[in-house]
């Protein structure tokens, strides 16, 4: 029998012999070299005789060529200024960065930001820490934006049906077509995703002026229409209300993944942080109950979880709506019976009522009856005005699904823009769209790429990239965020404000609108450094005018009075259609560093899946993954439309349900990254009554013959809980997680962590260990801020040029991440624990990769870095072979494509980063790694060594906090925290010598890593089911 | 022999810049004699006096740090040559005003003020409020006159420089005579020895063909006895290890390039630039500083001195013309005509992309001069590499190099260092006592 009691899938939780082999090995053993490296299917031979002896000539001859080339003659080129017009030369330093204010903008995701430029290019996104809601947190998707700016697949200057013209051209051609359909009357549509953007709405009553009949329509892909429509019944106006997590003493989510996907996440999952981790001073923290279908990194960082079936939830919420108005003594929604949830809904409304005006209820369900239910309950249990302030309501997802609906049934249209839109792609009305399109007369889409909508319609007016853009932003009421240009355009793109005031006849730049909108706002702004209040303001960033004070009522009656309590019916098997953490919505879709971001849940990366409940697989005998990546195919039958992907197991998911994520099956004008990888799922989101939704019941699945190799990276990189080896003393526990809940820790803060002291004792070495005379760096991963969100991992890419290994590449155990998100199981399969581990290198003092390099490759330095130099390594391997966190990684090919032999990864997917214009991505600060040497986290040396540059260079000493390496800069939550463990104040050597939390994984083996890790606490009033008593294993 | 032609072109260059210091003397002797009458007279300098000493000094270190990115004492830069510069003021005041702020001046109607500002094509002077009437007196009145006179604290005026050069010339030119005769007279013996040479080894070459017969039956019979193959292992063993030793020296300098002096797109001189003129590196390489590039500048830099020095000594017009080319200056019209280009210049210090390098981290922080790494550059006509820049030469450095530790609070985290060297134990603190020998000090 098993004796892991966390466990990452099905085959390390029953601990089988595949598991055994792949967690045993570091590196998957069958392909080693480029010459095995042939096409799926083909026969693979073995590295022969003959064929050492070619490759040994061949490196023998091509080494001689190399050495007696002439050393090449690099060139110097200061920068050329216009002196005659450049009154002001830039102040521009080489080598030093700029950070420059600005905003990303993208579906729920919102951040003031600051992107740091190298040399005019920018290479990075960082939150801005000093704006108020936001307060430097950042997502996935906000980190790899970056990229998207220099996509080979962008469209390059405007386009007539698919022919090249010039601005000039489009401008007339499209004014003159608008000017003679506004003067016959007919209908003039501009249809757009939600944008808060002033300056595109100024340019839009412009557009609107001059063509009266222009109509604007506004949709969201995944839409929230049903939260503004019921608050429109509730609250009277068509809202929705910022939600403080941080206020809730109890949360309750249904179907809503508000720290990942809803509506502003980045404040949410700040907020939501705020309150979850318990201090020795004050252990304390929210609770969360979290219902639902398919599992989010919102469910699982909550403490209670409920498996619900999309159908059932109107259900739940009524029995829930019911137990809280009966105990309040108000009418109560008809007699429904939840009998399997009883005991759920009993727990939580009994917490609900205890903590009146002090709780959450929130559901991302788009259905205007379970929204009012929401705010029925939010209501009874007076929470609006505490913690849900309708004051400061969000300006995210305005779509109107009926208008939408409207417009797809709408026969009269002649002209039609596409703002942003792509209805052809992501609306259930893609055939509808395709024919307004096709009998419109005019036709424009301002898309920044061939996607599905842009190449059917007439003229392609392309859009700047953001980072390319002048903006003002308003994503909630009073708060304006601004946005500059980092880059000059880098195609002839123009951006879209400038656009439709071209089109409606009033030419200007897009710097005048914004600085007449923006101005309006700045008058209060505090003047900096002889700067003009607008100068400041767009310095800063943002000006805040949202009220300080939280307000909200909600009229309860009438709220109720709206409700149709009559329940969904349920057939078979429910389909879930869900947003990932990395692909979202698909607009950003052709971002390679999104697509090799693993799934948080189902660790599946290049490709979306059919997940499975793991009941619903055990019963019907689907075995995913027996062999190392390869897994079955499922085909999914609704409606009578079908569609056929790989299958995983997911754990927690509800029973009887099948969840596929959104945003791919891309056409091949969208980008070469994404083009092949997954299915499009939109067109089995539907239109119910009066909003879209996107489950559906009646769904069938059929397991098919067919295996498919999908880039699965929970097989490998497994660490090992090996208390069993044979001849193992039973007196330590191999610990990756420890854990122990609220109470446990309110009695004692060593709770989970009682073995600690012992296993100290214990530990003795031969080594004599390391001196840090100065720093000693280290890091401290708070497990119970993180939620798995992955914002850290596309910002260590970023930060470090860690290369996309690409789709085959990655199914080969050979993603090149230097951090990854580990996420374990724990307890039942149909409803675990869950916890997230970042898990990077330890950079242990007592390091095993260190003592077997044989060419002193890698090294410990006197600061505590475990160093990696690059041109030392040879590239044996031992290291990552001998190291326990499995963290090192080996560059198999030239990745980034930065040598002359790069030709060898012509049968690599990764040929797209391979461009010069992907190239200005990468951070020049930082080695480009070449093929044959191994590399991992370095704790951000590069920003470790311009932290102390800066202290020296002023002559003071270093302060705490000052350095950061790149995750934890990114991280919304606050989890990861860097610093020098031997200065006494900081919060670093707090928290390693003080926190009753800290713990190190494996340490009875006495690595003495530098990166620590606080025991998760569950605010559950069960114990943990493996909770670890100290005196049963020490002894 | 040497000397011989080297004394030849030292009298060659001096008599060129004689000429050219004549002429210019005259002209600015021209310059003045119209201007003259607004002249003062400024103070005396009496060189033996230590007050006046200690004025021309700070008149010197506020120069340096104030005047030098703009002024010359003898000659025109991008503002006026301060030499006699009284002799255009009509009282001490005017003057100190004019540095005090400018503007205030020109638009009092002062003539002069208005000439140079007109005849700078109306680019202000930055005021320098800073410095008070007295700190401005002793930059202009006793270290530019102290300049301009030649005085050095210490002793009167120093020997006048064409003097110098006529001595030097009358040593050279007595040595030539005999030098032609030592010519001959080694020609003559070469050839002798020569004709020797060649009549020994046609001797020698009968004697080996008439031997070599004789010299195969002995190798024969060596061969026999074994000896032959000792000298050929011996040989093998010795030729081994030289190739050994050739090709680990070679594959240790590959990619090192001490003494690359590639040419450049302008013949741009440091000798000139930062020994004659005495500009500072950082008027140029803004970066060193501030950055891990110490920065070539941009041809805007280039430009804010020579809008007005159209000429340089050694190749006249024809490389500063260059410049203008790049700029797209036309000096006639004394305005940007053309769009400008970017000037190609040949990097000569490359390090490989896996090293880290900063320049801040070495000038403001570690306080290394300049030529330590990059040496005498003022004396440079064109710039070569100076250092092996290898790894080695680097760790060496980091191995020998004192750390600034007692003046930089940063280090004052280095509790134990601080210790040991209020007992007495540690003399100083190198680079790689505080981990400059490590990996990932440069490699990451």
């Amino acid at each position: 029998m098993s004796n892991n009691k966390y466990w990452q899938d099905l085959e390390q939780k029953e601990e089988t012999e595949l598991y055994k082999e792949l967690s045993s090995k570091e590196f998957k053993d069958e392909v080693t070299t480029t010459f095995d490296y042939v096409e799926e299917g083909a026969k693979v031979e073995s590295t022969g005789r003959r064929e050492f002896l070619k490759m040994m000539g061949f490196g023998v001859s091509a080494a001689v060529v190399a050495t007696s080339c002439k050393t090449p003659v690099r060139k110097s080129i200061p920068y050329v200024f216009d002196l005659d017009k450049d009154s002001r030369i830039p102040e521009l330093v080489p080598g030093v960065a700029d950070y420059f204010a600005s905003s990303y903008a993208e579906g729920g995701d919102f951040a003031s930001i600051l992107v740091k430029t190298r040399e005019n290019r920018p290479i990075k996104i960082e939150g801005n820490p000093n704006a108020p809601f936001t307060k430097g947190g950042t997502t996935a998707r906000m980190q790899a934006s970056v990229l998207s700016l220099y996509d080979v697949a962008r469209i390059v200057q405007p386009r007539k049906k698919g022919e090249s013209i010039t601005w000039e051209q489009a401008d007339n051609e499209i004014s003159s077509k608008l000017d003679s359909i506004a003067a016959a009357g007919g209908k003039i549509v501009v249809l757009g995703n939600t944008n808060y953007s002033l300056v595109t709405q100024k340019a839009l009553q412009t557009f609107q002026t001059k063509y009266p009949t222009t109509e604007v329509i506004t949709y969201d892909p995944v839409s929230v229409y049903a939260i503004r429509k019921a608050n429109k019944i509730s609250l009277g106006s068509a809202i929705i209300p910022t939600y403080l997590f941080d206020k809730a003493k109890v949360i309750a989510g249904f179907n809503c993944d508000f720290l990942g996907t809803w509506v502003n996440t980045t404040e949410n999952a700040r907020r939501y942080a705020a309150r979850r981790v318990p201090t020795k001073e004050n252990p304390t923290m929210s609770r969360h109950y979290q219902f639902q279908s398919n599992v989010t990194i919102t469910g699982s960082t909550a403490d209670y979880k409920y498996p619900i079936k999309p159908s059932q939830e109107k259900m739940v919420l009524i029995a829930l709506y019911n137990k809280i108005a009966s105990a309040l003594g108000t009418s109560t929604l008809g007699n429904v019976s939840a009998n399997d949830f009883d005991e759920g809904i009993n727990k939580l409304s009994k917490e609900l009522l205890a903590n009146k005006g002090e709780s959450i209820v929130v559901s991302g369900t788009n259905n205007v009856d379970i929204q009012l239910l929401t705010n029925a309950i939010n209501g009874l249990l007076g929470n609006y005005g505490s913690t849900i302030d309708t004051g400061n309501p969000l300006n995210f997802k305005q779509g109107n699904d009926e208008a939408l609906k409207a417009l797809a049934d709408d026969t009269s249209v002649k002209a039609i823009l596409m703002l942003g839109a792509n209805p052809v792609y992501d609306t259930p009305f893609s055939e509808k769209f395709k024919s307004i399109i096709s009998k419109a007369a005019l036709s424009v889409s301002f898309a920044e790429r061939l996607d599905e909508t842009a190449e059917l319609v007439q003229y392609i007016t392309p859009d700047n990239h953001y980072l390319e853009s002048w903006d003002v932003l308003e994503p909630k009421k009073g708060y304006i965020s601004f946005a500059q240009p980092t880059i000059n355009q880098l195609f002839k793109t123009r951006q879209v404000a400038e656009s439709l005031m071209n089109f409606a006849g009033a030419p200007t730049t897009a710097r005048n609108l914004t600085e007449t909108v923006g101005q309006t706002f700045t008058s209060n702004v505090p003047l900096n450094l002889g700067n003009t209040s607008w100068e400041s303001a767009l310095q800063a960033g943002f000006v805040n005018n949202t009220n300080s004070d939280v307000s909200g009522s909600i009229d309860v009656g009438a709220t109720v009075a709206a409700i149709d309590t009559k329940l969904p019916k349920t057939d078979g098997l429910e389909l879930i259609i869900y947003e990932s953490v990395s692909i979202a919505e698909g607009k950003q879709a052709n971002n390679p560093f999104l697509l090799e971001l693993p799934d948080p849940i189902t660790k599946v990366s290049w490709d979306n899946v059919i997940s499975l409940p793991y009941s619903y697989a055990v019963s019907n005998g689907i075995k995913a993954m027996e062999q190392h990546s390869s897994v079955p195919t499922g085909k999914v039958t609704v409606n009578g439309k079908e569609i056929i992907l790989p299958v995983v197991i997911s754990y927690g998911q509800a029973p009887d349900t099948i969840a596929i994520a959104l945003g791919f099956g891309r056409n091949e004008g969208f980008g070469p990254a994404v083009y092949g990888a997954g299915e499009n799922v939109y067109p089995y989101v539907s239109f119910d009554k009066d909003s879209i939704t996107y489950t559906s019941v009646g769904a069938t699945y059929e397991t098919l013959k067919e295996k498919k190799t999908i880039a699965l990276t929970q097989r490998y990189h497994t660490l090992q809980e090996d208390n069993n080896l044979p001849g193992r003393p039973k007196r330590y526990r191999s610990t990756i997680v420890k854990e122990a809940n609220l109470s446990q820790y309110q009695a004692n803060d060593k709770a989970g962590n009682e073995d600690r002291e012992q296993i100290q004792k214990h530990l003795t070495t031969l080594y004599k260990g390391f001196d840090t005379p100065g720093h000693h760096w280290s890091m401290v991963v708070d497990m119970n801020a993180c939620i798995g969100c992955n914002a850290c991992v596309i910002a260590c890419n970023v930060e470090n040029n860690v290369p996309v290994v690409g789709r085959k590449e990655a199914s080969n155990s050979r993603t090149m991440h230097w951090m990854r998100i580990d996420r374990y199981y724990s307890g039942n399969p149909d409803n675990p624990d869950v916890t997230f581990q970042p898990m990077m290198c330890q950079h242990c003092d007592n390091a095993p990769c260190e003592n077997v390099c044989p060419v002193n490759a890698t090294s410990h330095s006197s600061e505590g870095l475990n160093q990696m130099a690059y041109n030392r390594c040879i590239g044996t391997k031992y290291c990552a072979n001998n190291c326990p966190f499995k963290v090192r990684r080996f560059n198999w090919y030239d990745y980034q494509g930065n040598d002359a032999f790069g030709a060898w990864n012509d049968h690599t997917d990764a040929k797209y980063m391979f461009s010069d214009l992907t190239r200005m991505i990468l951070n020049p600060d930082v080695t480009v790694r070449s093929r044959g040497v191994m590399e991992k986290c370095t704790f951000c040396v590069q920003r470790i060594q311009e932290g102390k540059l800066h202290a020296k260079a002023e002559g003071r000493p270093l302060k705490d906090g000052e350095i950061k390496p790149a995750c934890q800069t990114a991280c919304p939550t606050g989890a990861i925290t860097f610093g020098d463990r031997n200065d006494e104040n900081s919060e670093v050597h707090k928290i390693f010598f003080e926190s009753g939390r800290n713990y190190h994984i494996y340490e009875e083996q006495h690595f003495l890593p530098n990166v620590g890790y606080q025991v998760k606490i569950r605010n559950k009033d069960e114990k943990p089911q493996f909770t670890f008593e100290a005196k049963e294993v020490i002894g | 022999m040497r000397m011989y032609f080297w004394a030849i072109k030292v009298f060659k260059m001096f008599n060129r810049g004689n000429k050219i210091k004549l002429f210019a003397f005259l002209v600015c002797l021209s310059f003045m004699i119209p201007i003259h009458v607004f002249a003062y007279t400024p103070a005396e300098i009496d060189i033996n006096n230590p007050e006046h000493q200690a004025r021309i000094e700070e008149g010197q270190k506020l120069f340096k740090a104030n005047c030098a990115a703009c002024h010359k004492v003898d000659q025109k830069l991008t503002g006026p040559a301060l030499a006699g510069v009284w002799s255009n003021w009509d009282s001490q005041e005017d003057l100190v005003h004019w540095v005090h702020n400018s503007q205030e001046v020109i638009a009092s109607g002062n003539a002069h003020a208005n000439k140079i500002y007109n005849e700078f094509n109306k680019m202000m002077m930055p005021p320098f409020g800073q410095l008070c009437a007295e700190q401005v007196v002793s930059i202009m009145e006793f270290y530019v006159q102290s300049e301009e006179l030649g005085l050095k604290p210490g002793g009167g005026a120093a020997a006048a420089t064409p003097n110098a050069t006529v001595s030097a010339d009358n040593g050279s030119s007595s040595n030539s005579g005999s030098n032609k005769w030592i010519l001959i007279a080694a020609i003559g013996a070469l050839a002798l020895m020569a004709f020797a040479l060649i009549s020994i080894t046609s001797k020698l070459e009968k004697i080996v063909d008439v031997k070599i017969e004789e010299r195969e039956a002995a190798e024969k019979e060596a061969k026999k006895k074994g000896t032959g193959k000792k000298i050929v292992s011996i040989l093998i063993i010795f030729g081994l290890v030289t190739l050994g030793y050739t090709v680990v020296k070679g594959a240790i300098d590959l990619g090192h390039s001490q003494g690359y002096e590639p040419e450049q797109p302008i013949k741009f001189s440091h000798a000139l630039h930062a020994g004659q003129n005495k500009i500072d590196c950082q008027y140029c390489h803004s970066g060193a500083e501030k950055s891990r590039h110490a920065v070539i500048p941009s041809v805007a830099v280039c430009m804010n001195c020579h809008k007005y020095v159209q000429q340089g000594p050694k190749y006249g017009k024809s490389e500063i013309a260059k410049i203008y080319q790049y700029s797209g200056w036309d000096p006639e019209a004394s305005a940007f005509v053309n769009a400008p280009k970017p000037i190609e210049w040949v990097k000569i210090h490359n390090l490989p992309d896996h090293v880290y390098f900063n320049h801040s981290q070495h000038v403001k922080v570690g306080g290394i001069e300049c030529q330590t790494c990059h040496g005498k550059v003022e004396e440079m006509e064109t710039v070569k590499q100076f250092a092996p820049l290898s790894m080695g030469w680097c760790i060496n450095c980091h191995r020998q190099t004192d750390v600034q530790f007692a003046n930089n609070d940063y280090y004052s985290i280095f509790q134990k260092y601080h210790d040991e060297i209020k007992k007495g134990e540690r003399a100083s603190v190198k680079v790689k006592d505080i981990g400059g020998t490590e990996c990932a000090k440069c490699h990451y």
